[in-house]
This record gives C-alpha cells, structure tokens and sequence, in this order.
C-alpha cells in the first residue's frame, strides 16, 4: 500500500483575513488526507509576528507545528497560498522541492479594467527561483479569479513553465446554514474590512442604503467614521466592533457592492451571509461564483429587488434556500475530493 | 485649476507641494492647494508663499488632480481624495519615484480604489535616469521660459547658499566680508536654518543675505545670474529645485559640495573649491569671463532633458502654458505709499506723482485712509487692507494685501514705495514680479531705532530717494551708499498769497457765522501716535478766554478726536484735505512736528509752536522740532509743558512773537524743494 502524499502549506501566516481563514479550513480536511506540515516564511509585507488567530487556533487544535522560515521545504505536494506576500521583497530565501507547487492566487491577478493588482512577475519568479519541482500550477479560486489569472498571462511574459490548474481552488464554506427570517424586513448592511477597495463611491452607497430603508447597518465604516461622514440613517460601526453574528442579526438583506476598480476574488463574506440566510445582492461578476446563490444588481437597482423580496416573503425564504444550496460546491468534502485528486495524480508522477 | 497635492501629510512634503506649485505657477498654470491640507505650523515665508495657491475647493472647477509623491500615500490623503468627487473626466495623475513595478501598483491601485477609475502614473525614474535629489517628493522640473535672465544685471548677481555648519566656524563671516568686496558680481547669500539672523546680528549685517525659504526657487532663479552651492551634499528640494531653474534658463551654477553632489550626477555644473577662501579668485579668473561659453555648455546638456518641465507635460498631457507669461501691455508705475500714523507718505507721494511728466498714467495702491487725499489730486487707487486688532495675527492684513499686489501688478512694472518699514507683501512682489522698484524713504531716524531689519530690505530696490530734512545736522546717512540719492524737502507747493488768506478768513466767518480777529489751528495728530487729548482741551481752553478768536481744530479722516473738545464756542473741528491753506491764513498753529506739516510751517512761513510726538517706531520729531526753535523759525514745547503752551500762545498772539517768527521765515534761506528732482529719478534719470 502507498504511503499517503507529504503535504507541505507555504504560508505567511499573518495575512489578517480571508487567506488565513481559507487555509485553517484547508488544513483541516488536508490533515485527513495526507502528512502535512506548515511552514510561515516571514515575510516583509507586515511588520509583527503575529499569527492571525484563526489559523493559530486551528493549528492548535490538530496539534501542527508552525515551522518558519525553513531553509528546505520538501515534500510530494507544496501548496503555497497566496504568492502576494512576496510583494515587497525581491527573494525568497527557502528552496522549495516538490513533485507538484501549487500556488494559490487568492487574489486577482487584474483588477477590473485589466490594471494588474499587484506585481505578479516578481511573487512568481521568486518562486520560480526558489523552487525544483516536477510541475507548477497556479490555482485560481473562482471563475472571476482564473480568468483575471489567464488573462495577465496572456499579456504577459512569464518564466518558468507554469500551468494554470485545471479545477478551482475555492474556498471552503463550511458555515452553520441557518433559516432565513420568515418575515424579512427592509433591514440592510455591509460587512467587510475597512478598505477603501471594499467601498463604492457615496452616491452608490447612498443607494444602497436609503433612509427610508427600517435600517441600514455597516459594521467596517472605518473611513466614514473618520471623516465624520453624516448620514444620520447609517448605523456605522468599525471593523470588528462587534462579532459577524451579531451583525447578521440586524440585517435580512446583505447588500455589498465595492470600488469598481476592486473586485472580490471569491467574496467569503457573501458565503457567509447566505449561510447566515441573508438574501446577498452584489454586482454581477462577484455573484457569478455563487451560480445564483446571489441577486446579481446595479446599486440603483437595490430597491426594487429588496422591495420584491419583502412583498413576497415566500420568494425570500424560496432564494436564501436555493443560494444555500448553491453553496455545496464549496463544501468541505467537495475540497477533499478535489484534493484527494491533486495528490493521487502528483504521487503517480515519475520522478 | 491644477489642485495638487503629496501622498504623505507632513511639513517636508507640504514644502514640496509649495516648490512643485510655484514652479508651475511661474509656467503660466493656474494652480491650487486645498487649505485642508495645511500643515498645523507654517513659517511667515511659507504663509506668504502658499496664500496664492490655496483654495477652497468648494465650487473649484479643478480641470486636474496631481499628486506628488506617490510613493507613499497616507489614508488621509486617500479620504480627501475621495471627497472631492471629481467627475470622470477630470484627470488625475501621480507622480512618484516608484523603486519598483510593485511599488507603482500599488500607488495605482490605492488611488483607483478610492476614485472608481484608473490614474494616471508618471514614474520620474523613467524621466530623470540620474537623479539629482533621490529622495526628493516634488518632481523637480523647471521651465525653459522660467528663469529667463533679466538684462539688467550688471554686475551679475552671485547667489551663494551655505550650511548652518559653515557659518559656525568664526573665518566664514570674514572669509564673506571680503568676497563681498570683490568687484565683478554683487554677493547674495541664501542661508539654511537661523543663518540669515545670525548674519544680521553680526557686524557683516550689510551683507545681502536671504533665508533659503525666503522665496520659492523660481524667484531666486529670477533673481541671480550664477549660484554657488556648498555643503555636504545637494541641500534639499529648494535649492536643488533654485539649481535646475538655473540650468534651464542657461544660468551657472557651481557645485562646492564636498561630495560633488551635482557633478556626480551628471548636471551640467562647475566643479568649484569647496572652500569658501578660494571662490573669489575662480570667479573672477574662471567663471565670470567665459559665462557665455558656459551657458552654452548649459544649453546643450542632454541630463537636463530629464528635468525638463516639457517632460513632465508631456507625461501628464498637459498642454503647456507658456503664453500668459508674454507682456504685451507697457510697464506701468504704480505708487504705494504707507498708512503711517497720518497721511505723510500718500502726501508725499501725490506730490511726486503730481511732478512726474504724465501725472494721467500712474495709479496708487493705498490705505483706505489716503484715499480721499489721493483721488482729490486725481489719481486712481488699489484698496489695501489695513492693520487690525481683530486680525488673527499682526500681518494678516499684509497677506491679503500681497494677494492684490501679486494680482495687480505685472512683470517689469514699477513701484515706488514710500515708507519706513518695506512690508513682507511690497518686498515678495518686487522680487517675484522682478518689478523696477524705488523707495522714498525720509530720514531722521530715532537713535535707538533698530536699523537692520529695515534695511536689510533696501536690496529690493533700485534706488532709494531719501527727501533730506530742511536742515542739515538733521541729515545723516543711512543705508548702504551705492543707490541713495538724496534730495531737496519734498513740500506742498501753494499759490495762494496773503490776499487769498484774508478771502478765506472772510469764508470762514460767513460759513461759520462766528467773527473774528484772530484764527488759530491746531494739528496734533490722530491720535494713534500719542494721546493729544490733555493738549487740545488745554487749547480749546485758552481760545475760549479769547475775544474775537477762532480756533480750529484740523483732522483729517479717520483721526479719533477727543470728546472734549467739542461743545466750545471758539473752538470746531475740521476735517478738511486741505490743511495748509487754513494753515497759511491763521495768525497761529500749533502743530505735531512730522515730516510734511514741519516743512509746510518752514516754506510757507506761517508762525507755529510745533508739540512733538515720540513713539519707538517714529521718526525724531523732537530733533526736527529743535532745530527750527534754535534758529529763531518757531517755537518747540513739548506735551507735558501745559503752563509754557498757554504763554506761548499769549506771547505768539498778543506779544507780536508770531510776527517775528514770520519775519524770520522769510529771511531765512531754505534748500530748493526735490518733488521734481524725485520724479525725474523715478523717471529714469538723475545722480547719486
């Protein structure tokens, strides 16, 4: 019998959001499948050498060991998350050896509009340099993701024999569903981190978030707070002031447009609201990961679905039941199986 | 508009976006700097410096946003950009010195998030391969037309800037004495730090010297002909900005940097000492004899390609502004006189004006006060602001003053100012709009006034006409000899003649319905040099004891006039533009001794007690007031002297003294008046 696959996650493991979360979850499901060991590098993108809680909880708990900066990563599968915290430096300093590097994109290699979002030449060619590896793939994480990923390679000249890997590398949902309310109200709000990419511009937001509307409630206001931003109909709250539970508890309707220069890779915070069993309206290339799950919209067009939905409560539960559903595809046992199949091809490969 | 603004907030990178302003400012473009963006603490040169820029953005059709210093861009600057909700076809651009491709993106990314569209990006490593300032945060570039060299310079004019560190050690102030004495160029320092006050509080005080934010680096370029640079390195963004303005007009620049800062990358400077010992000599031998060969060598430089402001429009689009800058009007002169604490200096300017050839074609800018007087001999006027105790500080006035003169005047116009103390407002403009400019400056000078501030500025002027006193122990030199001229007392001219002063008296008997033998007048001020009060109820007083006696007392608009002297049947307050003929027709005045009324009372011979008035920023009244008394021409008692005043009136008015007084006036022989040999300086001729 075969020896299961070494598994080895290449993270930095203080990205504060949806990175660390997605690769606690990974971690999780890998562990199931093969012998995994994790490797922080610290690299110059922060400062303090702070693991971001949740994966330093769930490393905890499966009783993993965080190596950082190893001289030598090795193992059948290296899967790297994240290549962005490359960014600012202009090496890595570990040698990576591997039948199979996987590299998570994480985030959009263009932004929309096809500006680039970061520079990506340099994170993949210090990779590149770094490593010694039968294949290397770039995952994307969405459709949105891979195609921002096939087109920046198409434009440009990447070296190295990259392969963009066939399936995406979503995130795992695995959020408690939980039933919609049975009488939904005009009770809306935005949750997300305080960055100005995560916001439209006023006169959008002030669509979305109407003073007729019975409440409007947006916990990540940072900036409006600090600007003194009067809208006496805002409920505005700073990034984590109080716990997303809480949060969702105020809304029926999660209603989350950002810059249109910034777009969602995956958009976690939209799975999480249609587990919470929010109707979620977004834009309409961030809802196309959700296949439905979420009301595609213009924020002009924000009132009109709202109202449809409150006029006809039975429409509401029929959609956050049917987005619920929609949220299968990223469940952890569909991860497993998509992982299972990485590592049983990259162990078949001859050397 | 051009709204500009930097990346980071903090008073290194205002600075920059000052220098990065007034560059484009002095290339034509109409440019703004959102007063949010102020610093918390800003020096008087830098309030001066930014009041043109400085907009408030509400109803502001900017036409495009640049951002300097892009390499770094705080949250706050992003939440103000933001705010201003700039419609989709207003350009915004940033500009940095990205040290990556990562770098730029970022940049670029952060300013489209909080626009919802793509900036424009100018990566100035890309323009300037070699740069002369790495860390710098404005661009850097200057404009050909910029800093064309004025024709007038001659000798050139030397521009040195020097460390703090160089003026600490004791030979640097000996070592600039003498290259001040060298012939062949006229020395200017630019200094760092607190360097200009340490010159001035030295006995090299004469030395013409400049705080490096004195002015903003297109009007040091204007300025001088060949700048020299000492130092460890390239000194900041303000002199290297003043170095590139040089070398895109053609001018010299010397690099004495001990590291060879310029040289080293590739500008195309003079290695020169880096002593200071050394530098007269190769100026002399090296420098100023073969300046058109190296202005040439200037001119065909490839490195200032780079920092060339047409590179950076090209990069941003922008469409050069270069035309407004073309003078077609002729130059034309404009009078400024002080406000003063009475209307001496817009007197003495209405009579120079009146003097001058074409009296049609000069227009005053004035205090609200000298109003009246100016536009009653015919001239127009530019309001002034003045001085206010509810200002929130003491130059705020002068600030909106600098803003109508920077707008009212244009390049090679001239100014004649006439003054004692040369305003921050008078001093910028003459230098900035590179006006011709002559200051009437009278003298008599208290010997306790403290002469090196206000003399410090005389090097804005071309000339200084100083109208000399009627008496010559009461001339004495002040200044730096080598553009003062000195000429007769500025007087009031009158035609009138004893017959006229009898129809008056009749005038003033019918118009007042009060007959009289006798008219007296006092003038004692307006009460803001010193209180007079005491003085005139005395008067009013001794006149109201008085058979057939009128007494009037003279004002003029503005004068605050104790309540007490009203309500008198002798005695009525005048305020009248037209002192001096009441003052020739009155058998007695008693009168302040400034510089006007002094020589009215001597040139038109009329008996006077002259009262001083002393106050620190005054001139020497009391001087002026005893040289008349000791030569028999009137009679000085001074303001605490009540008994003598009374006596004096009595022995002026009923012991026949006012006739002796006259008779002495009239024998005596006086220096012929200068208003026409001021106007013919003004005009263009005249001799030291």
């Amino acid at each position: 019998m075969r020896s299961p696959a070494s598994v080895a996650y290449l993270v930095d493991p203080r990205f504060p959001g949806g990175t660390s979360s997605a690769v606690a979850f990974e971690l999780r499901e890998c562990t199931k499948l093969g012998h995994v060991s994790v490797h922080a590098i610290e690299s110059q993108m922060f400062s303090a050498r702070t693991v971001a809680p949740q994966l330093a909880e769930t490393l905890s708990a499966l009783g993993l060991e965080l190596i950082w900066d190893s001289r030598t990563i090795s193992a059948d599968v290296v899967i790297l998350h994240n290549p962005t915290f490359l960014k600012f430096q202009a090496t890595l300093e570990s040698r990576i050896l591997a039948r199979h590097l996987i590299v998570v994109a994480h985030e959009n290699f263009l932004r929309p509009g096809a500006a680039e979002s970061f520079d990506v030449n340099r994170c993949l060619n210090q990779i590149d340099r770094a490593s010694l590896a039968l294949r290397k793939t770039i995952a994307p994480i969405s459709k949105v993701n891979r195609k921002t990923v096939l087109d920046w390679l198409k434009g440009n000249n990447l070296r190295g024999n990259w392969a963009v890997l066939e399936s995406d590398w979503f995130n795992i949902c695995a959020f408690p569903m939980i039933a919609p309310n049975t009488t939904p109200a005009d009770r809306r709000g935005r949750h997300s981190r305080p960055g100005f990419e995560k916001f439209p511009n006023l006169a959008d937001m002030d669509l979305c978030f109407p003073a007729h509307a019975e409440a409007n409630v947006i916990l990540g206001a940072d900036h409006y707070l600090a600007d003194r931003l009067r809208r006496p109909h805002w409920s505005m709250h700073p990034f984590q002031s109080f716990e997303v539970p809480a949060f969702f508890g105020m809304i029926d309707f999660m209603v989350y447009f950002t810059a249109p220069t910034w777009r969602e890779s995956f958009g976690r915070v939209l799975a999480e609201a249609i587990a919470a069993g929010k109707v979620v309206i977004s834009d309409p290339q961030t809802a196309a990961t959700f296949d439905g799950g979420v009301v595609a919209g213009t924020p002009a067009q924000v009132d009109e679905i709202i109202s449809g939905f409150i006029a006809d409560p039975k429409s509401y539960h029929m959609h956050v039941a049917a987005a619920q559903a929609k949220l299968s595809p990223f469940s952890a046992q569909a991860f497993r199986a998509h992982l299972s199949r990485i590592l049983t091809q990259a162990i078949g490969a001859t050397a | 508009m051009i709204l500009i603004d930097a990346g980071e907030r903090n008073d290194h990178t205002f600075d920059s976006v000052l220098v990065f302003a007034s560059q484009l400012a002095a290339q034509g473009y109409s440019v703004g700097i959102d007063e949010r963006t102020l610093p918390d603490t800003l020096d008087r040169h830098q309030k001066y410096e930014v009041a043109p820029y400085l907009v408030d953005v509400t109803g502001i059709a900017v036409t495009r946003f640049l951002l300097i210093g892009a390499e770094t861009i705080s949250e706050q600057t992003l939440r103000m950009l933001r705010s201003y909700d700039f419609t989709s076809v207003t350009p915004v651009s940033a500009i940095g010195r990205f040290t990556d491709h990562q770098a730029l993106v970022s940049a670029q990314s952060k300013i489209a998030y909080v626009l919802g569209r793509e900036p424009d990006v100018v990566d100035l490593r890309k323009l300037q391969k070699k740069p002369l300032l790495p860390s710098a945060i404005s661009p850097l570039v200057a404009g050909k037309a910029a800093g064309v060299r004025p024709a007038d310079h001659t000798p050139p004019q030397l521009f040195v800037f020097l460390p703090t560190e160089m003026l600490e050690d004791t030979q640097s102030l000996s070592l600039l004495g003498s290259l001040d004495n060298v012939r062949g160029y006229r020395l200017n320092l630019v200094l760092a730090g607190k360097g200009k006050e340490q010159i001035k509080d030295s006995r090299f005080a004469h030395l013409s010297a400049f705080a490096a934010t004195e002015f903003s680096p297109s009007t040091f370029a204007k300025m001088a002909d060949i700048a020299v640079f000492f130092g460890e390195d390239v000194p900041g963004e303000r002199m290297a900005a003043f170095a590139l303005e040089m070398l895109q007009a053609d001018k010299v620049v010397i690099d004495c940097t001990r590291s060879e800062a310029f040289v080293a990358c590739g500008a195309p400077v003079l290695r020169g000492p880096d002593e200071l010992g050394s530098l007269a000599n190769y100026l002399v031998d090296t420098v100023i004899t073969n300046v058109e060969e190296i202005s040439h060598f200037v001119a065909n430089s490839r490195w200032l390609d780079g920092y060339r402001l047409a590179g950076l429009e090209h990069a941003l689009g922008l469409a050069p502004q270069r035309e407004p800058l073309a003078q077609a009007a002729p130059a034309r002169t404009i009078f400024l006189p002080t406000n003063g604490v009475g209307l001496g200096h817009a007197q003495r300017c209405a009579l120079i004006a009146s003097a001058m050839p074409r009296p049609g074609d000069y227009v005053f800018a004035a205090f609200p006060s000298c109003f009246p007087l100016i536009e009653g001999k015919g001239f127009s006027c530019l309001p002034l602001v003045q001085k206010s105790p509810y200002h929130p500080e003491v130059y705020a006035n002068d600030l909106i003053n600098y803003l109508r003169l920077q707008r009212a005047v244009r390049t090679g116009d001239r100014l004649i100012f006439d003054g004692g103390y040369v305003f921050d407002s008078i001093y910028r403009v003459v230098f900035e709009k590179q006006l011709s400019a002559i200051w009437i400056r009278r003298g008599l000078w208290q010997a306790s006034q403290s002469n090196a501030v206000t003399l410090d500025r005389e090097k804005a002027f071309e000339k200084v006409i100083v109208p000399n006193e009627a008496f010559d122990e009461l001339n004495s030199e002040h200044g730096y000899g080598h553009k003062i001229y000195h000429i007769g007392p500025v007087v009031q001219e009158s035609a009138t003649d004893a017959d006229d002063g009898l129809k008056l008296r009749d005038r003033l008997k019918a118009h007042l319905g009060h007959p009289f033998d006798q008219l007296a007048v006092t003038m004692l001020g307006s009460g803001v040099a010193a209180d007079r009060s005491a003085q005139m109820q005395t008067l009013t007083n001794i006149y109201e004891r008085r058979k057939n006696c009128l007494h009037l007392i003279l004002i003029w608009p503005g004068a605050i006039v104790p309540t007490g002297v009203f309500g008198w049947k002798n005695t009525r307050v005048v305020q009248t533009m037209n002192a001096l003929e009441l003052c020739k027709a009155a058998d007695l005045v008693v009168t302040a001794v400034g510089y006007n009324s002094f020589h009215e009372i001597l040139y038109h011979q009329i008996p006077a007690i002259l009262v001083p008035q002393m106050a620190a920023f005054m001139d020497d009244q009391d001087r002026r007031a005893r040289a008349a008394s000791e030569r028999g021409l009137a009679e000085t008692v001074l303001a605490t002297e009540m008994l003598l005043l009374e006596r004096e009136v009595m022995a002026f008015l009923d012991s026949g003294k006012a006739g002796r007084i006259r008779a002495n006036l009239a024998a005596h022989v006086l220096p012929p008046r200068g208003n026409h040999l001021a106007a013919t300086l003004i005009d263009g001729g005249g001799r030291a």
